[in-house]
């Protein structure tokens, strides 16, 4: 079976986890437990009629108090920037470590995703900054790891993007 | 395979799973491999058969990468793998970590199983990342609170205008000396009142925007060597402590004079704030060095590091700008550079960083020298106080009301446009040019003015910053385009409650001439239109000292239970036909003022929303409406800060306050005799001199 891996990246407390878990095993919790290190998955998805096996590399926030390894995307097919869209600065911090990650790895299929769309009343990114991203080529989703709101399609997408 | 060391005796016995490396990618366990390694690994196989560890994790296999390479390079020390988890049997997460090593030229692979200790480093990662949310959570609101006090300091000045001015309109005509004592005592509060103003803004900007009170407000002239003298000292422990090393580099004409015109309390603040700066950036076993040089008027101060230089994304404009951060921000909440920018720019230097050729960056200033006047006038213990003593007499001075002239008529008839979104202060400042015996058309907000200009010739175009459609700023811009085909020029003079040199400064790159400071006193506001060959700003530098808060006088200020009918009454002085000129506008713009505000919180729009809150609580305060103006002033604030949340409840109430003051407009509108003309909207107004 094709293998594909996966790296979600971004600030601490975005919800990279709960993404993760929502998606293989479809259960979230609202008490927040900060990733130290780096947590691997699986999970089969259907793309084009042909079974796809995602490696999910669940890489924890990046700090002052914990540095992403680069060596960590090494073989990586696509990745998942996570934001969260109640927290402007997780999205700047993201567009910088995705600079390195394109240093690192090359251009490769990815999602920028801003998290926590049920909380969507408190967010502080707006519809101009989020049509200037997109304007600027990024594939932008909305997701809530609480509400499972788009968690499988921003996986669906990604895969197909990997694919192609 | 047995332990063929002490020290791997040693591990195993520790509980580590040691495993050689045989080449392909197999490895032998070394010793008994524990059990919770077998059980994780799924080592069904008996001891002593080779194991395709990468075929086991993903992790793993990843990593056997880094250890080959660490292995093939024949270095010293380890390489470790970083945390990682991997489940067990039972589907339990079990922390570890895999180191690589050379031990008697074997190739050994150690894996380390973490849950003794990871409880432990876990609780301290989740209170440090808990208590870095909670920080980005304070400087969120401290930064929405500071916009939204902006916001009040600006409405406290809309009404001030309608005051002074009304009062500068009853000094024109003839009243008995008893009421002309009245109207200056009047006039005298309603200046104490703009100084309070100031007093909040100056307070409210701390040393960030407290510049306007006077150019350099310190004590002695500073001499610049001995600041960064003193900046050295006073951060080298902090250098010290991230093993940087901090120097000043003693100029090549160290007996030269390096006094500068400022002040020194905010020089020291600005290298403070330059050196925090470049603390955070430099590199441990990097240098640091703080510098001066002589450039004939002015004096050069640097600080350079050789840290990774500036971003190559980032605009230098940005470093420097309000609430800007570096990309790997410490949670600073992106102030401390804008001081130093808005302070040297006010001293009349420039500021600036570059990435040095040689590596690292360099963060400078250049200051003009202290003039000889200033210089041989200036004691070193000279007080600030000597230096902000007020133009105007104070409004705490107990003396006589300040002796003003009777205005007369112009020497020249001017056609003056007066672009104002608040319905009150278009009518004062217009009633007052007219008087003055100028043509006055009047428009409410930047697209009109730009229909008007296009329509007819003005002499003087006075223009509010803030307005609805199309603010004063973008109108001046379009209007300056316009001219390039004419050749003409008109003059226009900013209007604007927003009292801080950035407001002037804005003001000025937009291409008007010349920026009038709200409220506007009649004697500025006549000086102002009339002065043709007055280019520059008219920012008042030179207010009265801000006074204690008078609470008699607040009460009366601070009618917030009063009806909407008690302060129409009140504001219009009794005139019902403009009581209802004004409640039927209203009535028919804030349906759809509040449907532009449901849009765009709607949409998350966050420029719209403050540009239709801020619109909504100009004309509904002409009513009072206390509770209306606070709601629709914290969905301004909201707006301008891009912090949206709570603006769907708070809309909820701005519509309720406006249903709930709604029929005793709709009372005042219907005393109106016969059907209303509707209101003309971009066909200015034009009242000719009387």
């Amino acid at each position: 079976m094709l293998q594909k891996k996966i790296c979600m990246l971004g600030s601490f407390s975005v919800g990279k986890t709960s993404l993760v878990r929502r998606f293989v095993e479809s259960i979230f919790s609202e008490a927040y437990q900060t990733s130290i290190g780096v947590k691997v998955d699986k999970k089969v998805v259907r793309v084009n009629d042909e079974d796809v096996a995602l490696v999910l590399w669940d890489i924890h926030g990046e700090d002052v108090y914990q540095k992403i390894r680069m060596s960590y995307l090494r073989g990586m097919s696509g990745y998942l920037l996570v934001i969260d869209g109640t927290r402007r600065q997780t999205l700047d911090d993201a567009l910088a470590l995705n600079e390195r990650v394109i240093q690192e790895a090359g251009k490769v299929p990815a999602i920028l995703v801003f998290n926590k769309s049920d909380l969507v009343d408190k967010w502080e990114i707006d519809s101009t900054r989020e049509s200037e991203l997109i304007a600027a080529g990024w594939n932008i989703v909305r997701t809530s790891a609480k509400t499972g709101d788009s968690v499988e399609d921003v996986f669906s997408k990604l895969a197909a993007a990997m694919l192609i | 395979m047995a332990p063929n060391s002490i020290f791997e005796s040693f591990l195993v016995s520790q509980g580590y799973a040691l495993f050689e490396s045989l080449g392909h990618g197999e490895f032998l366990a070394v010793g008994d491999c524990p059990s919770w390694c077998r059980d994780i690994l799924d080592l069904t196989s008996p001891t002593g058969k080779p194991i395709a560890l990468a075929a086991k994790s993903p992790f793993l296999e990843n990593f056997l990468v880094d250890a080959d390479d660490f292995w093939n390079s024949k270095t010293e020390g380890a390489a470790n793998s970083g945390n990682w988890a991997e489940r067990d049997k039972n589907g339990r997460e079990v922390p570890l970590e895999a180191f690589a090593l050379s031990l008697d030229n074997k190739k050994i692979l150690i894996l380390q199983n973490l849950s003794a200790h990871f409880a432990e480093q876990q609780q301290w990662f989740q209170t440090a990342r808990d208590s870095l949310l909670a920080h980005e959570q304070l400087l969120s609101e401290i930064q929405k609170k500071e916009i939204l006090l902006h916001c009040i300091v600006h409405d406290l000045s809309q009404p001030l205008t309608a005051i002074t001015g009304c009062f500068n309109l009853l000094r024109l005509e003839k009243v008995p000396p008893v009421v002309e004592k009245y109207v200056e005592a009047g006039l005298r509060e309603s200046q104490r009142q703009e100084s309070m103003i100031r007093g909040i803004l100056s307070a409210f900007s701390g040393d960030l925007m407290a510049q306007q009170a006077s150019g350099h407000s310190g004590g002695a002239v500073p001499d610049l060597s001995v600041c960064a003298r003193q900046a050295v000292e006073e951060f080298s422990s902090a250098f010290k402590d991230k093993d940087v090393r901090l120097r000043f580099a003693p100029p090549p004409h160290d007996s030269a004079d390096w006094r500068i015109a400022g002040d020194a309390p905010r020089l020291d603040r600005i290298f403070g704030n330059l050196l925090e700066n470049t603390l955070r950036y430099s590199l441990p076993k990097s240098t640091v060095t703080i510098g001066l040089e002589d450039q004939g008027g002015y004096i050069l101060a640097f600080v350079d590091d050789e840290g990774p230089g500036l971003p190559k994304d980032l605009p230098t404009n940005q470093l420097f700008a309000l609430f800007s951060k570096g990309k790997s921000h410490s949670g600073k909440a992106g102030l401390g550079l804008y001081f130093c920018k808005i302070t040297v720019e006010r001293w009349g230097g420039t500021i600036g960083a570059e990435t040095r050729a040689q590596g690292g960056s360099r963060f400078w200033f250049r200051l003009p020298r202290a003039n000889a006047k200033l210089r041989d006038s200036e004691p070193a213990h000279a007080s600030a106080e000597k230096r902000s003593v007020p133009s105007q007499p104070s409004a705490s001075t107990s003396g006589p009301p300040p002796q003003v002239s009777r205005i007369g008529r112009a020497l020249k008839h001017l056609r003056v446009l007066v672009t104002e979104d608040t319905e009150i202060n278009r009518e004062l400042i217009g009633e007052l040019l007219t008087k003055r015996g100028h043509s006055v058309s009047a428009v409410s907000d930047g697209l009109e003015a730009l229909a008007a200009f296009e329509r007819e010739p003005f002499d003087v175009i006075l223009m509010d910053q803030e307005m609805p459609n199309m603010n004063g700023l973008d109108a001046t811009r379009a209007i300056r385009k316009l001219e390039t085909s004419t050749g003409r020029h008109v003059r226009i003079i900013g209007l604007t409650g927003n009292a801080t040199s950035e407001d002037e400064r804005r003001c000025l790159n937009a291409g008007m001439d010349a920026f009038l400071s709200k409220p506007v006193r009649m004697e500025k506001l006549y000086e102002a239109v009339e002065s043709k060959l007055q280019t520059s700003s008219e920012f008042d530098h030179s207010q009265p000292a801000p006074v204690p808060l008078d609470p008699a006088t607040t009460k009366e200020a601070v009618a917030e239970d009063e009806s909407v009918v008690a302060h129409l009454h009140r504001a219009t002085g009794g005139n019902q036909k403009l009581q209802r000129t004004l409640v039927k506008s209203f009535l028919q713009d804030a349906p759809k003022t509040l449907s532009l505000i449901r849009r765009a919180i709607a949409k998350k729009n966050a420029q719209k929303l403050a540009s239709a809150a801020h619109a909504l609580k100009g004309s509904i305060s002409i009513f009072g409406a206390a509770k209306a103006v606070a709601i629709a002033r914290e969905l301004e604030a909201m707006g301008r800060s891009g912090h949206l949340f709570d603006a769907g409840p708070q809309f909820r109430a701005l519509e309720s306050e406006f249903q709930r003051i709604k029929p005793e407009l709709q009372a005042i509108s219907s005393v109106s005799s016969g059907n209303p003309k509707p209101k003309r909207k971009t066909k200015p107004k034009s009242r000719r001199a009387r």
